[in-house]
């Protein structure tokens, strides 16, 4: 039997994490806004074509990402970072490192990893979805997720080494 | 497996709450309690992952963000109430023809009764009534109603205009575009603007001045097209302070007309 979509429920429950993954997507507030309000306005639309209620958030991220790329077009806003692999280990940030910055820290460094692994990160921290979501949201076998995830966590903590402002972890004397 | 591959499923772990029933994760976890180093790893790559959720968490999406999504799922709704599908408009259509042909005859129903009836139930619903934007700022209000195709006094006195608002909300009356608009008097007092289109209410006769119907106070106005109905229970005196600034003074001598009979319908034709 299928149950009613209780939209307004919806919308309170996650309109933030989509707000904060539009935002790692975009990186442009009011557009990471716009991109909420036309992702929610799509399941008003369409919700009565929504089967699964208990895929709601997979279908809300995937939707949110499909709406942005349609925005982007041809236009890329991602810069790609290049690394440096032999000064890796060296960089990799440990998690004192890491407590000192801030949601913008992490949210730059985000931007900095490799495309195909980004998605899947954002998918994970933001979206928090499982890698059979982020697999099916993505359309990619699940052993490419893990691989992606375990690679794009890397160059994530690499990238946070580089962009934390050190010295608020280890002071300058006077 | 070995450390490698068990760190690569690992990768994918969010917590024992959400994956700990997973098979898939099973042996990786398993290995990890022979395989101190990987344990390590993982201890320290799970650490590192909930610090970064929590650090994206303390992003703030913008405050009125969530109002103004309820805003626009709730516009939506209205929107398709009042765009019913084609069959459905054309049976209406039929049942419009014969009800005109019916009526016709017999003088019509008072659409003015029904329409003040209804909105004025509206208004008075417990705990106010109930707004698809909630937003202090008449610009934003005006905005809003441009957005979802209702009609709303483009022209304000300028008194009003400076006035702060509880918000406004877009719906449909017998197929005819309204909306709601609240000001804030003061005191917690609110003055209610409905606007609809003239058409909506027929030929039905429009009364002038102010009206008392048991705690509200309501008049009504022509403008360009329109019937726009002001009501609010603040005190008479109040509310002509206010409605002079809207009508000038010409209009607003109170009629004093006394309804001891209240008819307030339990729905609105939304």
């Amino acid at each position: 039997m299928r149950t009613e979509l209780d939209l307004e429920k919806v919308v309170s429950e996650l309109y933030a994490p989509l707000y904060r993954f539009a935002l790692a997507l975009s990186r442009n507030e009011p557009q990471a806004a716009d991109l909420t309000q036309e992702t929610f306005l799509i399941l008003a639309k369409q919700h009565a074509q929504v089967r699964d209620i208990t895929k709601i958030k997979s279908w809300l991220f995937t939707t949110l990402r499909r709406e942005f790329l349609r925005g982007l077009r041809s236009q890329s806003s991602h810069p790609e970072v290049e690394l440096q692999p032999e000064h890796q280990d060296e960089l990799v940030a440990d998690s004192g490192v890491l407590q000192a910055s801030d949601a913008a820290t992490v949210l730059e460094a985000l931007a900095g990893v490799d495309e195909s692994y980004r998605t899947v990160l954002e998918l994970f921290y933001l979206a928090d979805l499982s890698y059979k979501e982020i697999a099916a949201s993505l359309d990619i076998p699940i052993g490419t997720v893990m691989s992606r995830l375990s690679r794009g966590k890397e160059q994530l903590r690499t990238l946070l080494a580089k962009t934390t402002p050190r010295d608020k972890i280890f002071p300058r004397p006077e | 497996m070995n450390s490698d591959a068990a760190k690569e499923i690992l990768s994918a772990y969010r917590s024992s709450d959400r994956d700990g029933a997973d098979p898939i994760f099973q042996e990786a976890l398993s290995l990890m309690e022979s395989d101190s180093e990987l344990k390590k790893w993982f201890e320290e790559q799970h650490a590192i992952d909930r610090t970064i959720r929590e650090k994206l968490a303390a992003i703030e999406p913008p405050a009125d963000l969530q109002a103004k999504i309820l805003a626009r799922i709730r516009g939506e709704k209205v929107r398709r109430f009042a765009l019913p599908p084609i069959w459905l408009a054309a049976a209406a259509c039929l049942l419009l023809g014969g009800l005109a042909v019916f009526y016709s005859d017999r003088g019509g129903p008072d659409r003015f009764q029904e329409f003040k009836s209804d909105a004025l139930a509206m208004v008075s619903a417990e705990g106010g009534p109930a707004l698809d934007l909630w937003t202090p700022k008449l610009s934003e209000a005006e905005t809003y109603l441009r957005d979802h195709q209702a009609p709303y006094d483009e022209a304000l006195p300028t008194r009003l205009k400076s006035m702060e608002t509880a918000g406004c909300r877009a719906f449909v009356w017998n197929q005819y575009p309204a909306s709601l608009t609240c000001f804030r008097l003061g005191n917690g007092m609110l003055l209610h603007l409905v606007v609809i289109n003239r058409k909506a209410i027929g030929d039905s006769n429009i009364p002038d001045g102010i009206k008392s119907m048991g705690d509200w106070h309501v008049m009504f106005q022509q403008k360009d097209g329109m019937l726009m109905m002001w009501a609010s229970q603040a005190p008479m005196e109040k509310l002509k302070e206010m409605l002079v600034a809207a009508l000038g003074a010409a209009q607003t001598r109170a009629a004093e007309e006394k309804i001891t009979q209240r008819r307030f319908p339990k729905s609105l034709k939304l």
